[in-house]
């Protein structure tokens, strides 16, 4: 049995000595040949199998590569959209306040700067809670502007913050007159969140639409001159002592976020440093 | 068995030449036929081990374009001593197949730059060694630790799985 073994062994070991020594003499062109013959389509189909697989795979990757890539550059354009809106609100934001420090830096008036943290938006009461308070020396009755317009004054001062009053609350009354013709009437809020103007009819014959509403000034509360806003609708009541035109405010009070506190001297004429449109 | 046994040999053999640089580390190809040839040859015996080395070694040698039977040879010898050794040692451990797939590796390198040295071979044995043969026989011996694993798991499995039928 072991013999066997070992003549299988040597026989394997004379074969392959015979086959090297037949090549070193010439002879191995045929062996490779017939080898050849036997070998070379089985490595063309393993080489186009193999690249067929490879190839797939190669697919494969490059379309997970591509998931991949699609899911990092989603997020991506994510945090950019993000960083883009922050962007546009410090932009937005920086200026809201050039305006408003434009205007404090114009205006003949000794002014505070404030900004808005809260809103009371409920019908009953549409007010503005603003960070300047008794601390601040900012006293009752305080208007309130912004680069736009009146925004209204403060009604209550608290530590720390003050309570303003925004022209369209209800209870809100402020003498105005039309830039143009001059007409005298007042101004009120309505429960709708709206402005609109009362004025004698006898006096108010030439108001039209588009007409810009001012303070009157009188009164020494509000300086003459603050923009209020513009005159949208005329409401004719024929024969009625007074008649109405709905007013469309020359402020957003609802995007309203920095403002002007007015705590100095108030009798002064600020029809020139607003934008009315004449 | 049998069929699937000769085409393993026979294929893995040809396709060696052809698949191999899609396996290769770091430029070093592991020699895929030996290890093939080293792991028959311990569970079937000296006379597979040298048949089989034989056979995949002169396909090799057909395959890859050089002398005909200086891997034949080499791998015939290494099938007939690792099948003989398989007997006598405790070789069934992997952690004593894997650093003798890389010895021999190594003894086949030897093997077969003595045999192209008579047949008037100009080869630099240093080098030979350096940039072929070690790299090869550590290479081996990965692949073969890889290789020895899948085989144990393998067998784990068919045996649960047989013992569940029964």
């Amino acid at each position: 049995m072991k013999i066997r073994k070992f003549v299988l062994l040597g026989s394997l070991v004379a074969a392959c000595l015979l086959l090297l020594t037949l090549q070193m003499r010439g002879y191995g062109s045929a062996a490779r040949d017939v080898f050849a013959v036997v070998t070379a389509p089985i490595q063309t189909g393993l080489a186009k199998a193999s690249r067929a697989t490879f190839g797939l795979w190669a697919t494969y990757l490059d379309w997970k590569n591509v998931r991949a890539e699609n899911r990092r550059l989603r997020e991506e354009v994510q945090e950019l959209r993000v960083q883009g809106l922050r962007v546009t609100e410090t932009s937005d934001e920086n200026r809201r306040l050039r305006r408003l420090l434009a205007l404090q830096e114009h205006l003949p008036l000794t002014t505070l700067s404030g900004e808005v943290i809260a809103r009371e938006w409920g019908g009953w009461i549409r007010s503005l809670t603003v960070n300047r308070g008794r601390g601040d020396n900012v006293p009752r009755l305080t208007a309130v502007i912004s680069p736009s317009g009146l925004i209204g004054r403060v009604v209550d001062v608290r530590p720390g913050v003050s309570i303003v009053q925004v022209l369209t609350d209800p209870t809100s009354t402020v003498g105005a007159h039309v830039l143009r013709t001059r007409t005298p009437g007042i101004v009120e809020g309505d429960p709708r969140g709206t402005l609109r103007f009362k004025f004698m009819a006898r006096d108010g014959a030439s108001i039209q639409t588009g007409d810009v509403l001012v303070t009157a000034g009188q009164g020494g509360l509000f300086p003459r001159g603050i923009p209020i806003g513009t005159v949208r609708t005329i409401d004719n009541r024929g024969a009625a002592l007074f008649h109405y035109a709905e007013i469309t405010p020359a402020v957003d009070f609802a995007r309203v976020d920095e403002v002007l506190l007015v705590t100095g001297d108030a009798q002064h004429d600020l029809t020139a440093f607003f934008p009315t449109g004449g | 068995m049998r069929a699937l046994l000769v085409l393993t040999i026979a294929g893995g053999s040809v396709a060696h030449a052809t698949l191999t640089p899609l396996v290769s580390i770091a430029g070093v190809t592991p020699d895929l036929p030996l290890i093939m040839v080293v792991l028959l040859a311990l569970r079937r015996g000296p006379e597979f081990g040298s048949l089989s080395g034989f056979v995949t070694g002169l396909l090799q040698d057909a395959a890859g374009g050089g002398l005909i039977g200086v891997q034949a040879m080499t791998k015939a010898v290494i099938g007939f001593s690792i099948g003989a050794a398989g007997a006598r040692l405790r070789v069934s451990q992997p952690l004593v197949q894997v650093p003798g797939l890389v010895v021999l590796t190594i003894a086949e390198g030897l093997a077969r730059f003595a045999l192209l040295q008579i047949f008037r071979f100009p080869a630099p044995f240093g080098e030979l060694m350096m940039y072929v043969v070690l790299p090869q026989a550590l290479c081996n011996g990965f692949v073969g630790a890889a290789v020895v694993l899948a085989l144990a798991w393998a067998q784990t499995v068919r045996g649960r799985l047989e013992g569940s039928r029964a």
